[in-house]
């Protein structure tokens, strides 16, 4: 054996231990660190406040306009009420998920920005029928909720202020 | 009398006259029942060890649900799972090799722990080649892998056998050689003497401690590395490699033939750590037990306790480096074997012997 390939000999064995160590100490490292699983059903994830999940409507709020379901790509919002003077009277408002992409475009044109995305996304149901949500239900946000709202419109000013990153 | 602890606890409580054969078959079955045990219980604890280990590398959690704390009757659950699915053998594979396979594969791992001293006075059969027998026994797995892939009827099964057949073959040299040292320092091949040399120092004249340390450290890696090697396990599982092979040997067995093979894994390793524990790591021996006065009961329950806690951290080595090393490719698993570990191995030989016979001169 020369002694070039002696040298290349052993330096593929301290390369290969090193290399073993080295991984090893990785994996290490990573088994005593905190495990990010999220135990579902349990727990539910952070979804960190932009989330476009099932609507919701203030309906003391909504006009009967119409924007959000002329603005809809798909058509899936339906809506049905009477007007009695300025008093109205809802007999329906349906947001159809068999469709619904989730594309937040019926909320822009909202004039009373009344119409939102929530943070709900587990739509499963066995009934094709169960996926048209009858959005008059609604019955308010939660407090936490709307502690978070909160929260991500005072970021939403402090960056439009210039200040955050 | 000669003999294990089982037959002595046997000839003590039988009546007196009662035949020699009858007590020596009724301490094997004994002997056969506490080994199969043994090696399920071990093997449940493995997998569920190598799953909980292997979701904390990957920042996961592994198991968590089944039997409520941290999923620990998982395997519970998929060993009951194993031994109620169909049993299939398929219409090309041979009848006799396919059925011996799996029944000569388990064999093996269960003759091993055999010559494996426990504890003191807790050890089936003390004999003089000890070493020798587990080496022998455990390249009957070998054969079982072989006949598992050619009775399959399976290409993939017949690749991953004629891989365990190249691979075996290169790493037993290594696997031998590298356990020579130790067989030196203590000049014994009984797997019981070499763990009482160890007892020196108040329990921690480990061989990796003694004044052959600089000889001792290389083989035990040696020695682990080709283990690793010899059992199949990952960077060294070609003979499986579930990417390409599907399974390997085992594709096409199912149930309870299949479980045989998977029990297999896990008693191999248990063994080789078992015997890496008792020529390096001290055996049974552990720190402050020259207290115990030698007739107590506490020595050998402690040193039983030493010696699993010993081989489990093996183990747990074992799984730490499945879950973090690439699998290799087969050109470089023989690379690795024949011009790196067989030529360390030899060296680490010809140290040791030298090392031993100044000692000797002295
Ligand atoms: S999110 Fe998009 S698809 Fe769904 S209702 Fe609104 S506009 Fe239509
Ligand atoms: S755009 Fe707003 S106000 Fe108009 S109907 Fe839709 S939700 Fe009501």
């Amino acid at each position: 054996m020369t002694s070039s390939a002696f040298s290349r000999w052993w330096r593929n064995l301290s390369d290969g231990v090193i290399s073993t160590a080295r991984g090893m100490r990785i994996t290490l490292r990573t088994f005593l660190r905190k495990p990010v699983t999220v135990q579902y059903p349990d727990e539910k994830p952070d979804l960190g406040g932009r989330y476009r999940g099932i609507h919701y409507l203030e309906q003391d709020l909504c006009i009967y306009c119409d924007a959000c379901a002329k603005a809809c790509p798909v058509d899936c919002i339906e809506m049905d009420a009477t007007r009695h003077g300025k008093e109205l009277e809802w007999h329906a408002f349906t947001l159809d998920y068999n469709r619904c992409m989730l594309c937040e475009l019926c909320v822009y044109p909202c004039p009373k920005d009344c119409i939102h995305q929530g943070e709900e996304y587990a739509l499963v149901t066995e009934d094709r029928e169960d996926m048209v949500r009858d959005l008059l239900t609604w019955k308010g946000l939660t407090e936490e909720q709307k502690q978070k709202v909160a929260e991500v419109e005072a970021l939403k000013a402090q960056r439009a202020a210039g200040g955050g990153e | 009398m000669d003999g294990n602890f089982i037959s002595h606890l046997l000839s003590a409580s039988l009546p007196p006259g009662f035949p020699f054969w009858g007590l020596a078959l009724l301490a094997a079955f004994l002997g056969a029942l506490c080994v199969v045990g043994f090696v399920s219980i071990l093997a449940l604890v493995s997998v569920w060890l190598e799953r909980k280990i292997a979701g904390h590398i990957q920042a996961r959690l592994g198991p968590m649900r089944t039997g409520g704390w941290h999923g620990w009757s998982q395997t519970l659950a998929d060993a009951i799972k194993l031994l109620t699915k169909e049993d299939v053998i398929l219409r090309g594979a041979d009848p006799v090799l396919f059925r011996l396979a799996p029944a000569l594969v388990m064999g093996s791992a269960l003759a091993m722990f055999a010559v494996l001293p426990f504890a003191p006075g807790v050890q089936f059969a003390d004999i003089d080649l000890g070493v020798y027998f587990l080496l022998a026994v455990a390249s009957l797995t070998t054969i079982g892998v072989i006949m598992a892939g050619w009775g399959s009827n399976n290409k993939w099964s017949l690749y991953g056998a004629m891989r365990e057949a190249a691979q075996a073959t290169s790493y037993e040299i290594p696997l031998a050689l590298s356990l020579i040292p130790p067989i030196l320092h203590f000049g014994t091949f009984s797997l019981l003497s070499a763990t009482e040399q160890q007892s020196g120092w108040g329990g921690m004249q480990w061989y990796i401690f003694s004044d052959a340390f600089w000889v001792a450290i290389p083989s035990f890696f040696l020695f682990f590395t080709a283990a690793l090697a010899e059992n199949k396990r990952a960077p060294f599982d070609l003979p499986e490699s579930e990417s390409e092979l599907v399974a390997g040997f085992h594709t096409e067995y199912s149930g309870l033939r299949f479980a045989f093979f998977f029990l297999e894994e896990y008693a191999a390793m248990f063994a080789a750590s078992a015997v890496a524990t008792a020529y390096w790591l001290g055996g049974w021996n552990f720190p402050g037990m020259t207290f115990l006065s030698t007739g107590s009961l506490w020595l050998p329950i402690l040193g039983a306790l030493a010696f699993l806690l010993k081989a489990m951290f093996l183990v747990c080595v074992m799984i730490w480096i499945r879950w973090t090393l690439p699998r290799l490719r087969i050109d470089q698993v023989m690379t690795l074997g024949w011009k790196y570990l067989t030529p360390l191995a030899l060296g680490i030989m010809v140290a040791a012997a030298g090392w031993e016979a100044w000692r000797a001169s002295l």
